[in-house]
């Protein structure tokens, strides 16, 4: 498991921030204004409902307009962390805070194939095998399915997603499903999985990834899935994705006020129908699309930072997005875009950090691009860690046993602690014969490598055989 | 007319005012309604889209320039003949059946307005029928379905089924686009043409009905 937390001591690891204390309390009074004064519009009627009883002002059927002080409430029930557990009920993640923790997208169109080299549309196969790599990394840890299967009957694709996922892994893992009943389906699998609707509730292991057409606007399954799951006390994220430029404002803050007013509509909505319902808000902000291309760039620099910086503002846990790229290739640009974006991440101290291993703005996944970003974590996590100085450490009585023209090496002080020391497995250090004579391979070529290794050699703890007949015949 | 490269300079730059009053001192002169509108405002509509494909101006310039062409041509209006005022071609577009997604419609929408076309929107989640319906009344030359979902991706097919069982698929291109289309999907389902994003779509519609 990847162990990253920024701001773990005070000035004893790197941290980041962006926007002060005072601007995140404009950007929440902008959120609480909007929200009173131009509302946004529910497309469900029991979300409209359960506002207006609660004192909100409805007009035109569905146009609501919620009090601060409803927002304000909804702050004093709603969990500050949430403790996520792996498929088999041991503790996984403590989401919230400055912690980090790292897993994939989902959804992808395509696969760039890593045995052919070619873009193509992917298959279920591929999130078996996609699943069957994060459950042997041990910097990924949680999944999202990665993939958009082509070859299952494509009403149903979201259980086959779930299924995989479910056969694969023992990882928490976050799902998307395309409609409310997709979403209910997934439950009842991973309530199969954890033996029933209590054991999932105090031991989640499964949290429903829910996309909202914008701020403002909120489409009917996103209301429906929240009203279910939050009814339930099951966690799920609310994202609405406002594009500033076409849906929201151009401007980062504009595009965060807007995008962010809708998460605490869902917040409000999330407690209105149980109180301590948990409830995990977005950890990027200010989207655009390109005004050039229209594309909607994920490894944005500016759209990062801020929203973290506001996330730990409001003290809830959020879902973040990095370690991913525009790029259509597994080359320089993407790992240059998946590095700074998981630095930028770790150091500003998102929670649930996903969408690793993306390229194509997110149209296309690859597994040695998801390898190279494990690397790169596996980087990250020595460079967060804090420095001890200690007697130990410092090691006075050493250097002076040692004097100016003795060496370290045979020290019994070196063999205690060269462990410490971080080293990489698939970053190159050797000299250049080195390199030559294990084959003069280029990173690219290593994580493909690499990826083969582990196709081979690992073997994921399967679900007991009723269990998986079970979750099959949830949608069969 | 001695102020053509002035006008189609104040379209690329979106400058509406400066466009009507080049536009009505042409009329005022003398000049063939037909002619400023061809070899002006169409004419820098072209130039308008091929810089935006080569990602050379920004979409919302290219907006401020569609509206800036639409200003001519409202200004020319009373002086075209029947002939002259014809658009290049009627679309009829809209988002596949339950599919609420409509930026990329919209924006095609703007620009085959911006590139001399007459656009008939029928909005987000549009039934085949409903396709079927607005080609009849309007005597469409192409249908524009736009998706933004696999699983909405696969209505499209139904709207070309529609078309052809209703006698009228000969009359129409179908045009497809969005995000998850791809254009081996829309060889498969019989459509005309893909549009990679929203700007080769006025190139492609053109090039569909004046080959």
């Amino acid at each position: 498991m990847a162990n990253i937390c920024s701001h773990q001591q005070a000035l004893n690891s790197p941290y980041a921030g962006k926007v002060s204390e005072g601007q995140c309390q404009k950007l929440y009074w902008a959120c609480l204004e909007i929200l009173e004064r131009t509302g946004v519009s529910l497309h469900d009627q029991e979300a409209v409902d359960l506002c207006k009883k609660a004192g909100a002002l409805v007009t035109d059927g569905n146009r609501v307009r919620i009090p601060s002080g409803l927002v304000e409430k909804a702050f004093s029930t709603v969990p500050k962390s949430i403790t996520l557990y792996d498929r088999a009920g041991n503790r996984a993640m403590q989401v919230g805070g400055h912690r980090c923790y790292f897993g994939t997208g989902s959804d992808c169109l395509h696969l760039l194939d890593h045995r052919s080299g070619k873009r193509r549309r992917a298959v279920l196969k591929d999130i078996v095998e996609g699943m069957i790599v994060c459950d042997a990394l041990e910097n990924i840890d949680f999944v999202m399915c990665m993939f958009l299967p082509s070859d299952v009957p494509q009403e149903k694709l979201d259980r086959y997603e779930m299924e995989a996922m479910l056969n694969n892994t023992t990882k928490p893992v976050v799902y998307v499903t395309t409609e409310f009943f997709g979403c209910r389906d997934a439950v009842k699998m991973a309530e199969i999985v954890t033996g029933g609707a209590d054991t999932l509730r105090h031991n989640p292991f499964a949290v429903c990834y829910i996309n909202v057409t914008t701020g403002l606007r909120h489409n009917k399954e996103a209301l429906q899935k929240l009203l279910y799951l939050s009814g339930k006390g099951l966690p799920f994220t609310y994202i609405p994705s406002a594009q500033g430029g076409v849906t929201a404002p151009i401007t980062i803050a504009g595009a965060m006020a807007a995008n962010y007013a809708g998460v605490l509509a869902g917040l409000v909505l999330s407690q209105l129908k149980r109180e301590g319902a948990p409830f995990i808000i977005p950890g990027w902000g200010g989207n655009m699309l390109d005004m050039k291309t229209m594309v909607q760039p994920y490894a944005d620099p500016q759209k990062r930072g801020q929203a973290i910086d506001f996330g730990h503002y409001l003290g809830l846990p959020m879902f973040s997005l990095a370690g991913c790229s525009e790029s259509k290739l597994v080359d320089q640009q993407a790992a240059a875009e998946a590095a700074l974006t998981l630095y930028s991440d770790v150091l500003f101290g998102g929670n649930l950090i996903h969408d690793v291993g993306y390229l194509e703005s997110g149209l296309s996944g690859s597994l040695p691009q998801l390898v190279i970003c494990n690397e790169i974590l596996s980087w990250l996590e020595a460079f967060m860690k804090g420095i001890e100085i200690n007697e130990e450490t410092l090691a006075l009585d050493v250097i002076d046993e040692i004097g100016p023209d003795g060496q370290y090496l045979d020290h019994p002080h070196t063999a205690r602690h060269f462990r410490d020391r971080w080293y990489p497995k698939l970053f190159e250090r050797s000299n250049y014969d080195g390199w030559e004579n294990k084959g003069g391979s280029s990173l690219g070529e290593r994580a493909v490598g690499n990826v083969d290794k582990i196709l081979a050699e690992h073997k994921p703890e399967p679900l007991p055989d009723d269990i998986a007949k079970a979750v099959r015949a949830v949608f069969e | 007319m001695d102020k053509i490269q002035p006008l189609i300079d104040a379209v690329i730059n979106g400058d509406e005012d400066k466009v009507k009053v080049i536009v009505l001192e042409g009329i005022t002169k003398g000049e063939k309604a037909a002619d400023i509108m061809n070899k002006g405002l169409i004419a820098a509509m072209d130039i308008v889209g091929g810089k935006m494909e080569a990602e050379d101006m920004f979409i919302p310039e290219v907006l401020m320039s569609a509206r800036a062409m639409k200003a001519g041509v409202n200004a020319l209006q009373p002086h075209l003949t029947k002939d002259d005022a014809k658009d290049l071609g009627v679309v009829v577009i809209g988002s596949a059946q339950g599919d609420l997604h409509d930026i990329g419609k919209n924006l095609v929408k703007m620009l085959m307005e911006g590139g001399g076309f007459s656009v008939i929107d029928l909005g987000t989640d549009v039934k085949p029928e409903k396709f079927l319906e607005a080609v009849r009344e309007n005597n469409a030359d192409i249908v524009g379905i736009s998706a933004l979902l696999t699983t909405t991706m696969l209505s499209m097919k139904n709207v070309i089924e529609a078309l052809e069982s209703a006698g009228l698929r000969d009359q129409v291109k179908v045009l497809v686009g969005g995000a998850p289309v791809t254009k081996e999907y829309a060889e498969e389902i019989g459509a005309d043409c893909y549009g990679a994003d929203a700007g080769s779509a006025v190139r492609i519609a053109k090039s569909l009905l004046y080959k």
